[in-house]
């Protein structure tokens, strides 16, 4: 394992076996008896018509991507270090040095990326490869279609190959170079193409990126050259002619050939009239021919004279990039995405070339957009760095006007109308200054200056004019807030939440002669609070609210006596007074008052009441109670006699008859005990 | 006891009010604590001090103050940005009431949405850092590096931790690496940067999207023949042969490309040349070996004040030492004194 934030690169990782069937035999000798060889079949499975996507970790550049990838070698990276090397390129079994994939760098017009074909027709016809029948890993695969040329100036050499592939052990803690990664180890492919700008007519140039098979058709690739130290951007040859033909054009005039492209020299098709088609000498791109033709089925004449109805380059591969961006937001996104990124690379080259085309199947492919010739460190060395507030000085006054008005502060003069309409010059200053500025400060009593309309904050500065930035920022900040209903509401909902529940808790504080309980978190049942308030202030007034309380004993008649106090208690209960005292002196008070004689009331003749009085009393007495009776129970007796009318009618009897009964006996009873 | 409202009982609850419950916590929010401010408009009021939404050209009034290629570094105006807020709050403030009550809990809100500030761009796994709120500065940039390398990475360092060309970054979480409140592309070309506090220097790196395999082209060098380096390096150990910043005949070569063909590079031809140059090569290059030669790493670019110019207008003035006693002194002045007596 390297260290933390290092890694280890290898030259290749060849495995023992190759991809294939293979078949162990294992025989024993030496043995007694005849033991059968036992037969195991094993297959050893490889990518080869497509490559598994949990196998990529990833690209460079990002498909997709538009950026400057000018002087950086696309490269893939794959997840297990083997792949590369798990089949021989020249149809072997044994294993190579030399891997079976490239990484080719096509640019738009080029090359030709097929639909999905069986993948028997993905490979160059004729081409043998070992155990095409059995070992194929999908039925259906992409392959690319580039003609002789493209193949002899853009593909690796055989030579190369083996550089071009290398082995890379990375530290896995360092998720940045291998997240998702198992071991650590993987197998990089690189390209050997710059991808670069076409500096020539400054416009970004589309590129697709092909990790092709090249087994069984190391053949035909390249064989070396002499170098050279420069090279110019041209297109090896450009296809995109083929977008303009008439789709209307049945196969047979494709197929037959002839079709009248208006004197379009197509690019194969320039290399055969080429009188003396020289080693390596490139025809010219496309040159629109001066032929009078009539205006043909297929096609467009391409006259530099005439204006092209198609959108410029530059546009259209912002519109491809826009395109595959919108495709994978679709559902059936894989296939869309998979298809509009070669958009571009589709032209029906083989139907139209009248040199050789041939077929490498693609395992992976994506395309990406070179639109820079700059590298980062130049761009970042010629920077302009200064703080803001730095107004760009043209080294030509004289170009582009006398520039904006700028001070130190960072102010800058603009026009501005006042709302008379007077045409005057403001200052502003955006959020953005070239210094450190002061807050304000908190005034005393703990409150903030803060302004409530846009017009506090206008201000006129020593040279007379107005200061708008504040104002301006208000106003912004105003509308951007007004501009968001939830914003809005949830402002006023705040205010009513916080300032509401206040306010109408100090209005009750005023209204009300209770001390308002202080707002916490729990909520307070006003009904509530009033009844046990009232209840408190009840109990504690009780005298002003709801009048004096009654003593418990009333104090008695007060009794106004003359004379000698005992003597008159004496008199009053009819006691010899000088005998009691006489007595007492003999004896004590209270041996004397015991002794005393008391006179009492029921002593015959003393109360008078009459025979006839008694009876007077006796009859009063019966008709009270019985007339209270009557009014306490006066069903009693008819209840009685209906019971006793029928025998036959008689329901049975019930507690509450048994009750009644009762109480019509006791009544009787009860007159007489009174009587 | 009073029987009726009057409109003089109203506004001196109003005012009692706003004067009362100003500090009133109204919002319990289950992420961060009790608030006088509901979240939701905390955090509205917060993005809006960093300035989203606010129309790029009240950022930068006029073109010529963000040329093209070009970097401006600034502070930000916390006047400008607290009037932004004000003027969001004024929305609705309908009656006197309501403004007293907004001026009576302002101070609540700024201080509030100061700490807010700092938790609306949240990075996974770095704690939240908290405190009132401080200088914010930040830079705009327009250029192509912007448009052509998504995804640069930008840290703002409080003092120089470590070598321009360390290999290493500081956490995020490092005390002296500042927190980047805002980073946003405002358009394909203009990138909108904002530090909490003030940077000493300020790395931009290019996009580390996994290690990179290239060449330097030459940008002077006419479209028609276009050229370009590769810089050699050590076989045994990587480093690149010295001087790093130019490109001499001993540490690069010249690459070989195909003829007739645009950018195909002629591999075996350059690994011959780069075995040639290379130390340690022993002659011949493996394809581990080419491969390193190839690497390319991310650039850094590191804004900073490398003489200490804006730091020179501070001179230390109290440095004053005693060197020599008085009697020495007075002994001194009085010998000189009799030297010039006539």
């Amino acid at each position: 394992m390297p260290a933390i934030g290092t890694f280890v690169l290898h030259s290749n990782f060849i495995p023992q076996l190759t991809a294939g069937e293979y078949e162990l035999v294992s025989e024993q000798t030496g043995l007694p008896f005849d033991v059968a060889p036992e037969h195991t079949h094993v297959t050893v499975a490889a990518p080869r018509y497509t490559m598994p996507t949990d196998q990529i970790l990833s690209t460079f550049p990002p498909a997709n991507a538009e950026g400057a990838f000018s002087d950086r070698l696309p490269q893939i990276v794959l997840k297990r270090r083997t792949l590369p090397w798990e089949r021989n390129p020249e149809g072997l079994v044994q294993p190579s040095a030399t891997p079976w994939l490239a990484l080719v760098v096509v640019a738009e017009g080029e090359a030709e990326l097929s639909v999905t074909v069986p993948v028997a027709d993905c490979v160059t016809p004729g081409t043998n490869l070992l155990d095409a029948v059995q070992d194929k890993d999908v039925q259906k695969g992409l392959y690319l279609a580039v003609t002789e040329t493209v193949v002899k100036r853009v593909f690796p050499c055989k030579e190369d190959l083996a550089l071009l592939v290398h082995v890379r052990e990375v530290d896995i803690h360092d998720t940045e170079l291998a997240n998702g990664d198992d071991d650590g180890w993987l197998a990089v492919v690189l390209a050997n193409r710059l991808p670069v700008f076409d500096t020539a007519n400054g416009k970004p140039v589309r590129y697709m990126a092909c990790l092709v098979n090249v087994e069984g058709q190391l053949a035909a690739l390249p064989p070396p050259e002499p170098p050279e130290d420069h090279f110019r951007f041209e297109l090896v040859q450009d296809w995109s002619v083929l977008a303009a033909i008439d789709p209307k054009v049945g196969p047979d005039s494709r197929i037959m050939g002839g079709i009248n492209l208006a004197g379009v020299a197509l690019p194969g098709a320039g290399l055969l009239l080429d009188a003396a088609p020289g080693h390596g000498a490139l025809k010219a791109p496309p040159v629109a021919s001066k032929a009078t033709h009539p205006s043909p089925a297929v096609g467009r004449p391409l006259d530099g004279s005439a204006t092209m109805a198609e959108a410029p380059v530059g546009q259209q591969w912002r519109n491809v990039t826009e395109k595959v961006s919108a495709a994978a937001l679709d559902p059936d996104a894989k296939r869309l995405v998979r298809d509009t990124m070669a958009s571009g690379f589709r032209y029906p080259i083989e139907k139209f070339a009248m040199e050789k085309v041939l077929r490498f199947p693609v395992l992976a492919h994506w395309s990406f957009t070179t639109t820079d010739n700059t590298s980062f460190e130049t761009l970042m060395q010629k920077l302009d760095v200064s703080l803001v507030g730095t107004a760009e000085q043209h080294a030509d006054a004289t170009i582009g006007g006398p520039g904006p008005e700028v001070v130190q502060t960072g102010h800058i003069g603009l026009h501005h109308h006042s709302r008379r309409g007077d045409p005057m010059e403001a200052w502003y200053r955006g959020p953005c200054v070239p210094f450190p500025t002061t807050r304000d400060k908190v005034l005393p009593g703990g409150l903030l200056p803060l302004a409530h309309a846009a017009d506090q904050l206008r201000r006129v500065v020593p040279d007379g004019r107005e200061d708008l930035s504040l104002a301006s920022a208000f106003e912004i900040g105003r509308l951007l807030a007004l501009s968001q209903l939830s914003v809005v509401s949830a402002l006023i909902r705040f205010r009513s939440e916080q300032f509401g529940i206040g306010r109408i808790r100090e209005l009750l504080a005023r209204l009300s002669p209770y001390v308002i309980p202080e707002i916490v978190d729990t909520r307070v049942d006003l009904g509530r609070f009033v009844a046990l308030q009232v209840i408190g202030d009840l109990v504690q007034n009780q005298a002003q609210m709801l009048g004096p309380r009654r003593p418990i004993a009333d104090p008695g008649r007060e009794l106004k006596l003359r004379g000698d106090l005992d003597a008159v208690i004496a008199n009053g209960l009819g006691l010899d007074l000088a005998l009691l005292r006489k007595q007492s002196d003999q004896v004590g008070l209270l041996a004397a008052l015991a002794n005393a004689e008391v006179p009492m009331a029921n002593r015959s003749g003393i109360l008078g009441i009459d025979q006839p009085a008694v009876a007077a009393l006796r009859s009063a007495l019966n008709s009270d109670l019985s007339r209270a009776l009557q009014v306490a129970a006066p069903p009693l007796v008819r209840r009685t006699t209906r019971a006793g009318r029928s025998a036959a009618a008689i329901p049975p009897i019930d507690a509450l008859d048994e009750l009644i009964a009762q109480t019509a006996e006791r009544s009787p009873s009860d007159e007489e005990g009174g009587a | 006891m009073r029987g009726h409202i009057s409109s003089e009982i109203m506004l001196e609850a109003a005012v009692s009010a706003a004067k009362d419950y100003a500090g009133f916590v109204s919002d319990h929010d289950p992420d961060d604590g009790n608030h006088v401010v509901p979240g939701e408009l905390r955090r509205f009021l917060a993005r809006l001090r960093l300035l989203h939404g606010v129309p790029f050209s009240y950022l930068i009034p006029d073109a010529a103050l963000l040329p093209v290629e070009s970097i401006r570094f600034f502070y930000i105006d916390r006047a400008w940005t607290d009037a932004l807020v004000q003027g969001a709050l004024s929305v609705g403030t309908i009656s006197s009431a309501d403004r007293v009550q907004l001026e009576a809990v302002y101070p609540a809100i700024r201080s509030e949405v100061d700490e807010t500030e700092r938790s609306i761009r949240e990075t996974d796994d770095q704690s939240l850092l908290q405190g009132s709120g401080g200088t914010i500065t930040g830079f705009l940039i327009r250029s192509r590096l912007v448009s052509g390398w998504p995804n640069l990475h930008v840290r703002g360092y409080l003092r120089d931790l470590q070598p321009d060309d360390a290999l290493t970054t500081a956490a995020e979480s490092n005390p002296d690496r500042l927190k980047v409140l805002r980073m946003e592309r405002l358009a394909p070309a203009v990138l909108l940067v904002l530090f909490d506090g003030v940077p000493a220097v300020v790395h931009i790196e290019e996009p580390r999207q996994g290690i990179q395999f290239g060449v330097r082209l030459d940008k002077n060098a006419p479209a028609t023949a276009r050229s370009a380096k590769v810089k050699v390096r050590d076989n045994q150990n990587g480093n690149p042969v010295p001087p790093e910043t130019t490109f001499t005949t001993t540490n690069s070569v010249d690459v070989p490309f195909r003829r007739n063909a645009p950018g195909v590079i002629n591999v075996t031809e350059l690994r011959k040349r780069l075995a040639a140059k290379a130390p340690n090569s022993g002659g011949t290059l493996e394809p581990n070996e080419y491969a390193l030669q190839m690497l390319c790493f991310p650039f850094r670019q590191v804004f900073g004040d490398p003489n200490g110019a804006a730091g020179a207008r501070y001179f230390q003035l109290d440095q004053f030492k005693v060197s020599v006693s008085m009697e020495k002194w007075q002994a001194t002045v009085a010998s000189n004194l009799n030297k010039v007596k006539p």
